[in-house]
């Protein structure tokens, strides 16, 4: 596979940006990349969606009655909402010109995990999300102090129940165990002391705010430190602490290149992220750049979301709403903004399972025959007890291919743009398929460019990058 | 888009397994399938068979003219009938004709014939004139309509790529590369390494358990067994495996396979010999299996390339050319000859005339053996008289 391909699915979600990887070259795309500007202002869908705690409380009023027409009205507005936010998204990851911040916002927010299935609250839902915008590329020590300040995290992991004399550990724990340090590197008396220098951090006008009569002001030992700890100081015991820099890295390390990534790597590239205070542009740059020059092709399995984009990208599909790629998701075993569990998806191996693999060669058929599900029924929302119905209808396809080559060389131009290694098997079916006599000035080329595409997107080989 | 109403659509998460939505088709449950107990099983003879070598005009001087180099000795051809007999490898198909269950379509082609392998397959595969195009298959096409709701196994394609013939709106088929992949897993075979890179080792075993995911497969796996012993040869496999799922019961309306080799623009003897044997060897054995399964006339099995090829040698081997015979097997077929012995001195830049449409062939498939009006998937010609 050509680098520049390879890196432009890396770092973004199609091969969008291979050309300008490949002009510019690594170090300038990502130069650009962390420069890149980003939409500040609040979309217009949330505009009147409820934002200050006395709008939310108006709003639950009105909801209690769920059987009356209003509030169902309302309920109903919300679950639009919340779905409009998941095309919001996507629709950044589709259009930016440089889409590593949101490659990254992914990534914190799979690592910073707040479903809008438990915080509910769009608008913080929203907010949580422009955090790990804001801070895709910033510093990691600030970002996690940021985050668990959030009005959705405080939310999530139950820090609202939260309160002195009545602990609750959950924010704490995952503070240490899944945020930053990992298992193994505290002891249940730094929780139980986390969770108490946490008490009374509850939800707050635009960011979360220790509550006077519920926090918790005595001395507590965090890692053998004893103070008044608060929120932030236990973020920066934390990031004293040896082993912090390694967790995130892994992740990271997992996120863009290796599915398993060995001790060694992370160890390496760990101590850097440190000497560098955590500052999240420069570790990006050396790994990426260390990266790029070794032969790492196929050593992970591409998410659905990297499945999907790249797909309606090759295909060059223009009406697909981006609605529908977040239920592609969702069946994936991808729903933005609603993992399983505080965990966050597993990645790697766990993206595959052959119900998953079928439904991918299934969706990739359904493409390349020029169909995607009727949007007309699809945003239909049918009444009680009515069957859904569900139909296709056709779009525009087309595939970029060298219309003056012949066959090896439309072959070979694909497989560099799509496969990270084409074994003799492979290339004898491509063959078989795009035959030595065939002739791409024939108006109707495109249509076998396509099964061959097609036949290339179920190989085992195409689920890897 | 309400949520709630999409999670009762297409299922979610339940007990950990992922319910696929049913538009995206997974193997389901699925209703035994339409009419009767009939099928088709069809070997498509890729690079273009030469039909005047494989059915031969033993006895026209013309053909011993234009073929100096490659012409088969009247002495060496086998099964003599009215002027026409078979290639010393087909010695099997002779035995076929001699049971009755053996028809031969003399000349068959189409118009304005295309001699590129690869528009000419897609001709063949689609059944359009040589001027249109569409991108479904004919069987694709036929399935789609005769699929009340999608059966991925009311096709199968035995082969390592789709073929376009299947390909249609609805997933009614699958392409299964390795039907040693039926074979139920044992713990073993995860000790077995698919590649050096753990990745790739792993989702190449997932590729292999997606056909294993069909129940009705496995099922019907279950309930045959291979009777008699089938050469080790690709095709034979294929059509080993293929005689399996219809002993089991499977109920597909089509079986799809290939043998390729046939591009035989030189060394045309040897090479053409040993293609034939295999396609003899493993038919014959899928033959008897079916005969003794007492199935042979729920089966009609079809054998066709894309083209013949050039009357006259090129020196060691011929050239793409056009028409040539199509060979039916099973499925209480009159057993007989069809069309006149092919016409060498009336060519066309060389090449055969061709007498018989293949579609009119195809129509009659779908209509004797499939009870289905072909005009529904616009193949508009006649029926073949006299083959069924």
């Amino acid at each position: 596979m050509n680098k520049s391909n390879l890196w432009s699915l890396r770092l973004g979600f199609s091969s969008k940006q291979a050309a300008q990887i490949e002009s510019l070259g690594i170090e300038k795309f990502l130069k650009q990349s962390f420069a890149s500007k980003y939409e500040k202002h609040l979309p217009q869908f949330l505009e009147d969606d409820p934002k200050t705690l006395a709008e939310l409380k108006e709003f639950r009023n009105k909801i209690k009655e769920t059987t009356s027409a209003e509030g169902k009205k309302v309920l109903k507005q919300q679950l639009r909402n919340s779905s409009e936010l998941k095309s919001w998204w996507i629709d950044k990851m589709r259009n930016d010109a440089f889409p590593l911040r949101e490659k990254m916002v992914c990534f914190w927010h799979n690592h910073f995990v707040a479903t809008s299935q438990k915080v509910k609250v769009n608008y913080w839902v929203y907010q949580h999300n422009m955090i790990l915008r804001e801070n895709a590329f910033g510093n990691f020590k600030e970002l996690t102090k940021k985050i668990i300040k959030s009005n959705a995290m405080v939310k999530y992991l139950d820090n609202v129940d939260n309160k002195k004399g009545s602990y609750n550990e959950n924010l704490s724990r995952e503070l240490l165990e899944l945020f930053t340090l990992g298992i193994g590197n505290y002891t249940e008396s730094d929780i139980k002391n986390g969770a108490r220098a946490l008490a009374g951090l509850n939800l707050g006008e635009d960011a979360a705010v220790y509550r006077r009569f519920i926090e918790d002001n005595s001395d507590k030992t965090y890692f053998g430190k004893t103070g008044n700890w608060k929120a932030d100081d236990l973020v920066d015991i934390i990031f004293e602490q040896k082993n912090i820099p390694y967790l995130i890295t892994k992740k990271i390390l997992k996120w863009l290149v290796y599915d398993n990534p060995s001790d060694a790597m992370v160890i390496y590239y760990g101590d850097y992220f440190r000497k560098m205070n955590f500052e999240i542009q420069p570790l990006l740059t050396k790994i990426v750049t260390e990266e790029y020059v070794k032969n790492n092709s196929g050593s992970k399995i591409k998410d659905p979301l990297l499945y999907i984009l790249q797909l309606i990208d090759e295909l060059q599909i223009k009406d697909v709403e981006s609605k529908m790629i977040a239920f592609f998701l969702k069946q994936q075993g991808m729903e933005l903004f609603n993992q399983v569990n505080v965990k966050g998806w597993d990645g790697g191996n766990s993206w595959l399972t052959s119900q998953i693999y079928l439904q991918r060669n299934n969706t990739a058929d359904m493409l390349c025959n020029g169909k995607i599900l009727n949007r007309k029924e699809f945003n239909n929302i049918p009444e009680e007890g009515e069957q859904p119905k569900i139909s296709f209808e056709k779009v525009n396809i087309s595939l970029q291919f060298d219309t003056n080559g012949n066959n090896k060389k439309i072959i070979a131009d694909l497989s560099n743009r799509l496969l990270f290694q084409i074994e003799d098997d492979t290339q004898k079916d491509m063959e078989n398929l795009l035959k030595y006599d065939f002739d791409a000035k024939e108006a109707h080329a495109n249509n076998a460019v396509l099964r061959l595409f097609n036949y290339i997107t179920k190989t085992p080989e195409y689920q890897l990058i | 888009m309400n949520r709630r109403n999409f999670l009762s659509l297409t299922g979610t998460f339940t007990g950990g397994v992922l319910l696929l939505p049913e538009f995206l088709h997974a193997f389901g449950a699925q209703n035994s399938l339409v009419v009767g107990e009939q099928c088709l099983v069809f070997i498509q003879l890729n690079g273009g068979n030469d039909g005047l070598n494989t059915f031969i005009p033993y006895e026209n001087p013309l053909y011993y003219d234009l073929r100096t180099k490659i012409a088969i000795g009247k002495e060496a051809v086998i099964g003599k009938n009215k002027g026409m007999a078979f290639h010393p490898a087909l010695k099997d198909f002779a035995q076929m004709q001699q049971n009755g269950d053996l028809t031969i379509l003399q000349n068959v082609g189409y118009p304005e014939p295309n001699r590129s392998h690869f528009r000419s397959q897609e001709i063949w595969q689609t059944a359009t004139d040589a001027t249109k195009y569409i991108s479904e298959g004919w069987l694709g096409r036929y399935l789609d309509l005769q699929c009340k709701e999608p059966q991925p196994t009311a096709g199968i394609n035995l082969d390592s790529i789709d073929n376009l013939a299947l390909k249609g709106m609805e997933p009614n088929t699958i392409t299964v590369k390795n039907p040693n992949q039926f074979k139920v897993r044992s713990d073993k075979d995860d000790t077995i390494k698919l590649s050096d890179n753990p990745q790739l080792d792993f989702v190449r075993k997932v590729a292999n358990s997606v056909t294993e995911g069909s129940d009705e497969i496995q099922k019907a796996i279950a309930k045959s067994t291979t009777e008699n012993s089938y050469p080790k040869t690709g095709l034979s496999k294929n059509l080993e495996w293929i005689a399996r799922l219809i002993k089991g019961n499977l109920n597909s309306k089509v079986y799809y396979t290939s043998l390729g080799g046939f591009d035989t623009h030189d060394n045309q003897l040897a090479i053409q010999e040993k293609k034939l044997t295999e396609l003899n060897d493993a038919l014959y054995s899928f033959y008897q299996d079916l005969k003794k399964a007492q199935l042979l006339q729920n089966v009609t099995v079809v054998v066709f390339s894309e083209f013949g090829r050039r009357v006259k040698d090129n020196g060691n081997g011929t050239d793409h050319g056009t028409a040539a015979p199509m060979f039916i097997i099973g499925g209480n077929n009159k057993g007989t000859v069809l069309g006149k012995n092919p016409n060498l001195s009336d060519l066309d830049n060389g090449d055969l005339k061709y007498e018989i449409d293949f579609r009119s062939v195809y129509a009659t498939l779908l209509q004797h053996k499939m009870n289905f009006d072909s005009t529904k998937i616009g193949i508009n010609n006649n029926t073949v008289s006299g083959l069924f």
